[in-house]
C-alpha cells in the first residue's frame, strides 16, 4: 500500500494548522536545543578562557570577584596583594612560571592589562600573528580584537569603578581621566583565544606602575627609562628605551598587584602553594574550582530552564495533539470513504499517523535549525559583551532531545489514529 | 487488488450473484432504543444484473448498501457472494473482498478535493500497492477518456459537479469490480447532468458485464434499472419487488 498521496493531499488540505503545527514542535524543540547548547557552549568556552590560569593569589577577598576580573577582565576594584610575593614564587622550586596581573586602565574602551612578557605569550606556547611581544617599557600587544594598529600610540585612561567602557568607543568618562603623558607604542598583535582577552592590551608591569606613580618595581640605576615623562602632562611621548622588564623585581620597590598567576611543576606542587598562600593575607585558589561552582549555579539554573522547556514541550505537544485529534474527527468522513472504497484499516490508519509524525518530524528539524540560530544569536550578544567567544556546536546530547520529542510526538499521534481505527466506517459516511 | 494491467475501457468478469438470507439490521433511535430497519427473508440479485432500491428517505436504502459491502454487518442472517458467505469474515478479509469486488458511487462524489483527477481515479490502486505503474494509469486515462474526461490533471476541486460525479464513476471502476454500489448517483446533479451521469453508469456497468445496485429517488435512472426493489419505510419492511 502507499498511503503516500493521501498523506499529501491531507497536508494540502489542511496547510495552514500542518504550519502551525509545525511552528509549535519546533519552539518546543528550539527551546529545549537552545537551552542545552548554549549552557554547554558557556562552560566550554569559559573553561577554555582559564586554561592559563592554573592558580590564582590575591589579596584576601572574593575568589569569584578576582576571577572575573582576572579571567573574563570584569572591570571592578580588588584590592592589592604584596608585590615581594612575585619574587619570592618565582624562587620557589615548585614554580615553574609566574606573572603579576594588573589592570584599571583603559584606551579606546579596551582594558590595559599590565603583566610579563613572558605571560602575554602565555609563557611560550603563543607566538604573535603580527610583530612581536612588548620588549621594554612603553611597548604594548594587542590582543587580536584591539582596533589600534601596529605603530598606534595608545594613551592609557584611568577605569574608574562603576563605569562600563564599550570596547572600541573613547567617552567622556575615559577622556576626563586620560593619564596625561603617557602613552604606549603597539609592536605586536596575538593571535585569537576566544577569550576576553582578546580585547585587552598588554603592557609590561613596570609601565602600569609608573603610570600610576608607583615607581617600576626595579632598583633606580634600572629604570632609567626615557619614555615615561616626569609628568609634566605635556603630553609628550618619546620613543621607548632600552631598560629591563620583567622578573625578577628590586624586593624593597615592588608595588602590589591585584593579581598573581603561578603555573606550578607538579600537581602536589600546586596544592602545597595553594595551602600555604590561603593565609598569612594572601588568597590562593584554582581557578577551575570556583568555576565548579559557577557551573552548579549555571546548572542549576540550566535545570530550572530545562525542566521550564519541558514542561513548555509537553503543553505544546498536548496541544498538538488535540489539534490532530480535532482534525481527524473534522476528517471522518474522508477516511470512511476511504474504508468504503477498499481501504483495509492498517491504510487509514498509516495516512493519519504518517501525516502527523511528519508535521512533527518537520517542527523538529526546523526547530533545530531554530535553536542553533538563537543559540548563536545568544553567543553573538555575550561574545559582544563579554568577549567571550561561544563555540556552538550541536551533539548527541540534543540530537536525543530532538528524536525522544520525536518519538513521543509520533506515539501520541497514534491516538488520534487509532481513534480512527475504533470509529464505524458507516457513521463517517453518514455525517 | 487487481492490477490494472491493461489500458482497455470498463470491463468485468460478470461473475458473481449476491444472495440476502434472513438479514435483519436494527439502528437505534434518539431515545437509544433500537428500531428494525431491514428485514429481509430472502433477496437474490443475479450476476449483471441492475437493480434499483427505492424508497423513502430513512427507508433503509443506503443501509442495505452498506451492508451488502460488508461496512456493516446484518443482527442476523448472511450476505453471500458467488455462494460465499462474506457477511461473517474477518474485517480484513472483508476489506479485500470489498476492494477487489465493489466500485462505490456516493451521492456527494467523495473525491478527494486536493488530488487531481488521475490521482482520485487510482487512488483504490494505492491500497494495496506501492506503485500505481504505466497500466494502471493508461487505465485511468482510458476510464477518463470514457467518462468524457479530458484534463487528467485538473484538481479535483476546480471540477464542476457533473464532472466531478463522473471522476466518482471512473474511480468506481478502477479495480475492475463485478458489483457497483451506488447511493444516490444523481440526487447532487441538476436535471442535465443527472441524466448524462446515469445514462454513463448504466453504460459503464453494462460493458463491464458488473451487477449494479443504485439507491435513489431519481425516476429517471431508476427506469434504467432491469429490476426496481421498493424499501419499505416502516419498520421491520421486507423489499417488495417490481419489474421496472
Amino acid at each position: 500500500m502507499n498511503p503516500f498521496p493521501m498523506v499529501l493531499a491531507d497536508l494540502r488540505a489542511l496547510r495552514w494548522t500542518a504550519l502551525a503545527i509545525v511552528a509549535l514542535v519546533a519552539l518546543a524543540v528550539a527551546i529545549g536545543v537552545a537551552i542545552g547548547a548554549q549552557e554547554r557552549a558557556l562552560r566550554r568556552s569559559s573553561a577554555a578562557a582559564a586554561d592559563d590560569f592554573d592558580l590564582l593569589i590575591g589579596a584576601p577577598g572574593g575568589q569569584t570577584q578576582l576571577l572575573m576580573s582576572t579571567i573574563y577582565l570584569q572591570p571592578d576594584a580588588l584590592p592589592l596583594t604584596d608585590g615581594r610575593l612575585l619574587n619570592a614564587l618565582s624562587k620557589d622550586e615548585r614554580v615553574a612560571q609566574v606573572a603579576p596581573i594588573a589592570f584599571g586602565d583603559i584606551s579606546r574602551g579596551y582594558a590595559i592589562v599590565g603583566t610579563t612578557a613572558a605571560f602575554a605569550g602565555r609563557w611560550g606556547r603563543l607566538q604573535p600573528s603580527e610583530g612581536r611581544l612588548f620588549a621594554a617599557e612603553g611597548e604594548a600587544v594587542l590582543g587580536a580584537d584591539v582596533a589600534y594598529k601596529l605603530g598606534d600610540m595608545i594613551a592609557p585612561s584611568h577605569g574608574v569603578s562603576g563605569h562600563a567602557p564599550r570596547p572600541g568607543e573613547v567617552d567622556d568618562e575615559e577622556a576626563v581621566h586620560r593619564h596625561e603623558g603617557h602613552g604606549y607604542t603597539a609592536v605586536g598583535r596575538l593571535p585569537r583565544l576566544g577569550s576576553p582577552w582578546d580585547r585587552a592590551i598588554l603592557v609590561p608591569i613596570e609601565s602600569v606602575w609608573e603610570v600610576h606613580g608607583l615607581g617600576n618595581g626595579h632598583a633606580p640605576e634600572e629604570a632609567g627609562n626615557p619614555f615615561w615623562g616626569k609628568g609634566s602632562g605635556t603630553g609628550e611621548t618619546r620613543a621607548p628605551a632600552e631598560s629591563r622588564i620583567g622578573l625578577p623585581f628590586e624586593g624593597q620597590r615592588v608595588p602590589g598587584v591585584p593579581a598573581i598567576v603561578v603555573k606550578p611543576r607538579s600537581v602536589a606542587g600546586a596544592y602545597a602553594l595553594r595551602a600555604q598562600y590561603r593565609q598569612g593575607g594572601t588568597m590562593a585558589f584554582f581557578p577551575a574550582e570556583v568555576l565548579v561552582t559557577l557551573y552548579r549555579a549555571l546548572g542549576d539554573v540550566r535545570n530550572v530552564l530545562v525542566v521550564a522547556s519541558t514542561l513548555n514541550a509537553v503543553l505544546i505537544l498536548a496541544a498538538v495533539v488535540l489539534l490532530l485529534v480535532a482534525v481527524a474527527g473534522l476528517r471522518r468522513r474522508r477516511y470512511a470513504v476511504l474504508r468504503a472504497l477498499g481501504a483495509p484499516r492498517a491504510y487509514v490508519i498509516l495516512v493519519i499517523w504518517l501525516g502527523m509524525a511528519l508535521l512533527i518530524g518537520a517542527g523538529c528539524l526546523l526547530g533545530l535549525g531554530l535553536g542553533a540560530l538563537a543559540t548563536k544569536a545568544v553567543s553573538g550578544l555575550v561574545e559582544a559583551q563579554t568577549g567571550l567567544r561561544l563555540t556552538f556546536a550541536l551533539e548527541g546530547q540534543e540530537m536525543l532531545q530532538v528524536l525522544l520529542l520525536f518519538a513521543i510526538g509520533s506515539a501520541i499521534s497514534l491516538l488520534p489514529a487509532l481513534l480512527s481505527y475504533r470509529a464505524p466506517a458507516v457513521a463517517g459516511l453518514r455525517d | 487488488m487487481r492490477p490494472s494491467a491493461s489500458p482497455e475501457g470498463p470491463e468485468g468478469s460478470g461473475a458473481g450473484a449476491l444472495q440476502l438470507s434472513g438479514v435483519t439490521l436494527d439502528h437505534r433511535g434518539g431515545d437509544g432504543r433500537p428500531f428494525r430497519v431491514l428485514d429481509i427473508s430472502e433477496l437474490a440479485i443475479a450476476a449483471g444484473e441492475h437493480v434499483g432500491l427505492r424508497g423513502p428517505s430513512g427507508s433503509g436504502k443506503t443501509s442495505l448498501l452498506h451492508l451488502i459491502a460488508g461496512l456493516i454487518a446484518p443482527g442476523s442472517g448472511s450476505v453471500s457472494w458467488d455462494g460465499r458467505i462474506v457477511s461473517n469474515l474477518p474485517v480484513a478479509a472483508r476489506d479485500r473482498w470489498r476492494r477487489e469486488t465493489i466500485g462505490f458511487v456516493f451521492q456527494d462524489f467523495h473525491l478527494i478535493p486536493e488530488l487531481d483527477v488521475e490521482e482520485n481515479i487510482t487512488l483504490p490502486a494505492t491500497f494495496a500497492a506501492w506503485r500505481i505503474g504505466a497500466a494502471g494509469r493508461a487505465r485511468a486515462a482510458a476510464l477518463a477518456s470514457r467518462m468524457g474526461l479530458a484534463d487528467l490533471r485538473r484538481r479535483a476541486s476546480v471540477l464542476s459537479r457533473g464532472e466531478q460525479q463522473r471522476v466518482a464513476i471512473a474511480r468506481a471502476l478502477f479495480n475492475r469490480p463485478v458489483l457497483i454500489l451506488a447511493d444516490e448517483p444523481t440526487a447532487s446533479l441538476d436535471t442535465a447532468h443527472a441524466q448524462e451521469v446515469a445514462a454513463l453508469l448504466t453504460e459503464v456497468a453494462a460493458e463491464a458485464g458488473a451487477t449494479l445496485i443504485c439507491a435513489s429517488h431519481d425516476i429517471a435512472l431508476l427506469a434504467r434499472m432491469g429490476r426496481v426493489i421498493e424499501i419499505g419505510s416502516a419498520v421491520g419492511t421486507a423489499p417488495t419487488e417490481r419489474a421496472a
